[in-house]
């Protein structure tokens, strides 16, 4: 019952960012028998985690996990402890501790802060797959000041053709900002906007309000690279991934944050749309009268 | 889950629908509870929820207008439980289908003689300032039963654009109280846009006036219109405002979650990453010996 699945995704598509994890788990207990179909295919915030041996924090998703354990991938051990979790093989693992160690750079240079993980997993014809996840949240220290998180998921698979690996990716970035304004009284922010000169803005104004904007966008992207020993998938995918994250950034910026500010102006004119009108109705007049 | 919880969680999906998406959230909501008949009766409440809150408009029978249902609209349950709205404009009763949006059974309405002539020149003011801001609004003005001098003004914006994936709402109310002089008003924009990802604007602001002598003094229409322009000038500041929370949003706080580019204003070197941390690894235990 494909039908089912294209609903509930067509639902999250819908219902607000903010609460996507509120609504999967509800699509989940009304739905378990298509849990895992959901799950692999909505992307949620990543829950951060700490390692018990290294004390470095690790994120948590769906790739990582293994029964109700999370495995950090600093030390390679599940939490809560696993006697046979699945880990990858020993060259996998060496990959994978290079690739972390690679992304960290890449998340300090970018995020300047937050967590990075990488995880990587053999695929049953042969070649691998991984994913890199990135997150950053930023905690105001007062109410007034702006929140904000950042979440990416990266998923790639990989297939070695001689010389050269074929790569396929899957980027999901998660994006939320948040600002509260208040302000009392008549404050010189408000006299200063009333450019209009027709009257003076009151005395005794009260204002409150919270401005939230959230998003998740999901962009794929096929690519062949040249490979010189494994250590070239590292550098092949951080390339791909940091061209994607520019890519979506800019996106989000411009594109997506552009519009919804845009649609504000398609339902409120800050201008005076009468005035506009009966200009426009005089100048047709004007026209009129000189063609007479 | 029992038919309970599934109907709980089905009405929680409809109460946060996007703008105009109420239809889509529905259809898909029914796919997934696939249980029709528990389903209509078990959401009616929710649906009249949305309805009221988001200031849903509806045609009125015999005229040209629309009227908003809101709680203010509401006429107490008369003895046969029947519920009937108001629209004070065209001064009707009519009751109201909540799944068709459809108004029925029109029937002359008697507003309260004392405050009508205010209530209508607020009217007549209130649609003066959408002509001018607003490019599809409706606004509705109830007298605010059961307290004297009390008067909601209601105004609400809607644009829908599904076939270039967004969909838009403005809602504001603003309760005058003509005893203590003051206005009680709230802004909300709802922005969803959709092409290839899910974005959302969900913005709140509360308003508390402080009316000056001059507007308390006035007669009925010029009071009324001076009300409207101090709206005026506060949604007008406010739209202002929303451009510069979004320069913020942009300029400080995603730039503090993900640099553009990193301090060095280059790309990283792919090549490098993986040396450098071998470089920091070197000089890290350098360190130790020397400290050791």
């Amino acid at each position: 019952m494909a039908d089912l699945v294209d609903s509930m995704l067509d639902l999250m598509r819908r219902l607000p960012p903010t609460r996507t994890e509120e609504n999967v788990s509800a699509l989940v207990g009304l739905c378990p028998d298509y849990a895992d179909d959901l799950l692999g295919s909505v992307d949620q915030p990543l829950q951060v985690k700490t390692d018990r041996l290294t004390g470095r924090e690790y994120l948590a998703c769906d790739y990582n996990r293994d029964g109700e354990s999370y495995r950090s991938p600093w030390s390679n051990e599940y939490d809560p402890p696993l006697e046979d979790g699945t880990v990858p093989v020993p060259k996998l693992r060496k990959l994978e501790i290079s690739a972390n160690e690679a992304f960290d750079t890449y998340r300090e240079m970018y995020f300047e802060g937050g967590v990075s993980s990488v995880y990587l997993w053999d695929l049953e014809d042969g070649g691998f797959a991984g994913v890199v996840l990135l997150k950053k949240t930023m905690t105001p220290s007062t109410p007034q000041e702006p929140s904000g998180s950042w979440d990416s998921i990266h998923v790639f698979e990989t297939a070695e053709r001689g010389r050269q690996a074929h790569y396929k990716l899957t980027s999901t970035i998660m994006l939320q900002l948040i600002t509260k304004k208040g302000s009392e009284g008549d404050n010189s922010d408000s006299e200063k906007k009333n450019n209009n000169g027709e009257k003076k803005v009151p005395e005794n104004w009260k204002r409150d309000g919270e401005v939230t904007l959230s998003g998740s966008m999901t962009r794929q992207t096929e690519q062949d690279w040249p490979i010189q020993d494994s250590s070239s998938h590292i550098t092949n995918t951080g390339r791909m991934i940091e061209e994607m994250e520019i890519k979506m950034r800019n996106l989000l910026q411009e594109v997506y944050f552009g519009k919804t500010r845009d649609i504000i102006y398609d339902l409120r004119s800050v201008d005076d749309l009468e005035k506009t009108r009966r200009q426009r109705e005089l100048q047709k007049e004007l026209v009129g009268f000189i063609k007479r | 889950m029992d038919a309970d919880a599934r109907i709980e969680a089905a009405c929680s999906f409809i109460l946060q629908s996007p703008p105009g998406e109420i239809n889509d959230v529905l259809n898909d909501v029914r796919n997934i509870i696939s249980d029709d008949e528990t389903l209509e009766e078990g959401v009616l409440p929710a649906l009249k929820e949305y309805n009221l809150t988001q200031f849903i408009t509806v045609d009125i029978p015999g005229t040209e207008h629309q009227s908003i249902i809101s709680e203010a609209a509401r006429l107490p349950a008369s003895e046969d439980g029947e519920e009937r709205w108001i629209d004070p404009r065209s001064k009707q009763s009519f009751v109201f289908n909540h799944l068709t949006l459809e108004a029925t059974d029109p029937q002359p309405f008697e507003p309260d003689g004392d405050a009508e002539e205010f209530r209508s020149s607020l009217e007549k003011a209130s649609l003066n300032y959408l002509l001018a801001h607003f490019h599809d609004g409706v606004t509705s003005i109830f007298v605010k039963p059961g307290v004297t001098n009390h008067f909601i003004v209601q105004i609400v914006a809607n644009k829908y654009n599904p076939s270039n994936y967004w969909s838009g709402r403005w809602r504001s109310e603003y309760v005058v109280d003509l005893n203590e002089h003051t206005v009680q008003g709230k802004i909300l924009v709802n922005i969803h846009y959709y092409e290839q990802g899910n974005v959302q604007l969900s913005t709140t602001h509360d308003i508390s006036i402080k009316l000056p002598p001059p507007v308390v003094t006035a007669s009925p229409s010029a009071a009324a219109s001076k009300i409207l322009a101090l709206i005026e000038t506060e949604e007008g500041n406010y739209q202002t405002s929303l451009n510069d929370t979004y320069h913020e949003m942009s300029e400080k706080t995603f730039k503090s979650l993900r640099r553009a580019l990193p301090m060095t204003r280059q790309k990283l070197d792919w090549d490098k990453v993986l040396g450098y941390k071998l470089g920091a690894e070197l000089s890290s235990s350098k360190g130790t010996f020397s400290s050791s």
